[in-house]
């Protein structure tokens, strides 16, 4: 990634703020997190959320996509509604449901990765790093979407550069569908974890801002739009 | 009436050439309906008791679809029925309340019979009334015929046909006022207009017959008018509180819908989340039953809540997930699966189900950690990867006689012409099948245990 937050290299501490509207989901996850994750903040509400946001201004949001309060958009509000703060902000979207549509929103609204709760606290934690390193965090079922949206078929033709992925990306996806790490990917293609994490946020990227017609058409198959 | 209990339930049947009652009657008894209906008419023929006999039966006995809306399974859960079916709710917050309670505690289910008895008793009660009078009038003016006194017919058609129409009339009310019949209210609008039509228009003929007292067509006119006038006037004043009343019932309608949701929902989570809250509580000393329990509560409860109930369940990412979903409640270890694309189940995709069911089983057997599931299809074929963080071992050394692997997984899957490849390593093992779409013309690898690093993706 092209801008390196200071506070990102994994060896120094992450500010972060919890989002969540159970408490004991707050505190069992902040006892869980690493010691190099420092919790600045808690919310309970989508309003909440967005005061502490702004007032911490942390490294990294863990966001819970199903809040109260506010409109009732819940985490995907919280994004909408700190859209400015996007560039120094990191979230990643935490939630219970793997369902396509909460997935697929929160990241197009702008969430660096999609976790679900019954992850490790040591998983938590080093995807806590990699998205405040700005890199994006992708669960096996969240490159599932991908591979779903954009179709496993490499195309030769890449007329529209944000509109496909490349062949590169592609591999990348279907080894994290397939529940591989980073390294193990890394090592499975003969390529650094940096490339690895490179393509990720390209895939990210792309899945944040495509029009294409596949997506549109694959989400409207789910009624996601 | 006596029924025989092996007997099919007396109901009007749909097969129809008036009201389908010797249709219904001949189904019951077990007599070909030609008979029946031949003995109707000698009946009919015979001053009139087939006539009645009919009639009878016509008002009496329900349609096949009343009979089956009457006897409808209740749902399937133990606390639904308490509000799924409300006849008349005295009030939504407190029938519900009523309902979990009902079920947390008597919970299991009991024969639903309360309210649905009283209210079938009390219609037909006052039909019976209506009907036997009728029937004593009719019997009364036989005899006095037979007798040789003169009735005056003139008279007694024309409020017979009030009545009838006035009947017909009532009887589409009556079903209107059925409210829970929702569908079916829908399903027979026109019908039911037209019957109510029909019933309008006999009555307001026998009206003009008898007022005229079958006089000129000049005096029926002006009394059509004149009565056409008149109820037009009504209807005007009417119309706001016809409208009114008519928006009261479909609000209480579109009501006592949600609630029927709502009440799902309550039966759903008090059949499964409770259940398993309870069981995990008792079970708390366990970290494998626990585990096991959440899992599969939390399965349940996500096909239930984004299960995409278009799709077909006869496809291959289903039957992979039912795969894996066994496995993991078989062994209590989670399994993730990953379905991209999806495809009809042939036989080979079958063998592909199997074989991925067996690595799973390894997996989770052997291995450790979370084990992955990916299937993928395409116009290219389908590929299954299992993938677990155990020790691993190394393919060469499974004993031969070990069925597991060489038979299960690999053998099947090329005998079906697909391949079957199994990379293991300290990091973990993954197992590789791959099924080419039939015409597919790249030729499937052979199945050969790869280097670690031959990437076939």
């Amino acid at each position: 990634m092209t801008e390196q937050n200071p506070a990102a290299d994994a060896r120094t501490t992450a500010r972060v703020v919890i989002v969540d509207d159970h408490a004991i989901f707050r505190s069992g996850l902040r006892a869980d997190l690493a010691d190099t994750i420092d919790v600045v903040g808690e919310a309970g509400s989508v309003d909440q959320a967005v005061e502490v946001i702004s007032r911490e201004l942390p490294d990294v949001v863990l966001l819970d996509v199903h809040l109260p309060g506010g409109l009732g958009g819940g985490g995907r509000e919280v994004l909408n509604r700190c859209a400015p703060l996007l560039g120094q902000v990191r979230f990643l979207a935490l939630s219970v449901s793997d369902a396509a549509s909460d997935v697929v929103s929160v990241i197009r609204a702008g969430a660096r990765g999609y976790v679900t709760k019954t992850i490790s606290g040591e998983e938590i934690s080093a995807a806590v790093h990699r998205v405040a390193g700005g890199d994006a965090v992708f669960s096996p079922r969240l490159a599932g979407f991908v591979l779903d949206a954009f179709g496993t078929a490499v195309e030769d033709i890449a007329d529209d550069e944000l509109d496909r992925l490349s062949a590169r990306e592609l591999e990348v996806m279907r080894l994290i569908a397939r529940g591989y790490s980073y390294k193990e990917v890394a090592k499975e293609l003969f390529i650094s974890i940096k490339t690895v994490e490179t393509h990720v946020s390209a895939v990210l990227r792309k899945l944040q801002l495509s029009n294409r017609y596949e997506l549109s058409r694959w989400a409207a198959e789910r009624r996601l739009l | 009436m006596k029924t025989a209990a092996e007997r099919p339930p007396l109901v009007r049947s749909g097969d129809r050439v008036i009201a389908g009652v010797c249709g219904g009657l001949a189904a019951h008894l077990g007599w070909p309906v030609k008979f029946v209906r031949l003995g109707m008419i000698v009946a009919a023929l015979a001053g009139g008791a087939g006539l009645v006999f009919y009639g009878w039966l016509w008002t009496m006995v329900p349609t096949a679809d009343e009979d089956a809306q009457r006897r409808a399974p209740r749902p399937a859960s133990p606390i639904a029925p308490a509000v799924s079916a409300p006849e008349v709710p005295p009030d939504g917050a407190q029938t519900a309340q009523a309902a979990s309670g009902e079920g947390a505690g008597t919970a299991r289910r009991r024969p639903w019979h309360p309210p649905q008895r009283g209210r079938d008793r009390t219609i037909p009660y006052g039909k019976e009334v209506l009907l036997g009078v009728g029937l004593l009038l009719l019997a009364a003016i036989l005899i006095a015929r037979q007798l040789g006194v003169e009735v005056p017919l003139g008279t007694l058609i024309p409020v017979a046909a009030i009545l009838g129409g006035a009947a017909i009339a009532w009887m589409q009310l009556d079903e209107t006022r059925r409210a829970h019949l929702v569908d079916r209210t829908k399903a027979d609008q026109a019908g039911g207009w037209v019957r109510l039509l029909a019933g309008l228009a006999l009555v307001m003929a026998g009206v003009l017959v008898m007022v005229s007292g079958a006089g000129s067509w000049e005096q029926t006119w002006l009394a059509l008018l004149a009565s056409v006038t008149v109820l037009g006037g009504v209807g005007l004043v009417l119309l706001p509180w016809g409208l009114k009343f008519w928006k009261d019932f479909e609000a209480e309608r579109a009501g006592r819908i949600r609630e029927t949701e709502r009440a799902e929902i309550a039966a759903h989570l008090h059949d499964s989340v409770l259940q398993t809250l309870a069981l995990i509580q008792r079970r708390a000393g366990s970290e494998q039953d626990v585990v096991r329990l959440a899992r599969a509560q939390e399965r349940e409860l996500r096909t239930w809540l984004f299960g995409d109930t278009n799709r077909d369940a006869g496809l291959l990412a289903e039957r992979i997930r039912a795969a894996a979903a066994e496995v993991e409640d078989t062994h209590g270890h989670a399994v993730d699966v990953v379905c991209v694309g999806d495809a009809p189940l042939s036989e080979r995709h079958e063998a592909l189900v199997q074989a991925a069911r067996e690595a799973m089983l390894n997996a989770v057997r052997h291995g450790g950690g979370a084990v992955s599931v990916y299937l993928e299809c395409s116009d290219r074929g389908a590929e299954v990867f299992v993938k677990d963080r155990g020790p691993g071992f190394d393919p060469d050394a499974v004993p031969a006689d070990r069925m597991g692997v060489r038979e299960s997984i690999i053998g099947r899957m090329q005998r079906h012409g697909g391949t079957a490849v199994i990379l293991s390593d300290e990091d973990g093992t993954e197992v590789r099948l791959s099924l080419p779409a039939p015409q597919g013309h790249d030729e499937p690898e052979p199945a050969k245990p790869e280097p670690r690093n031959g990437d076939h993706a």
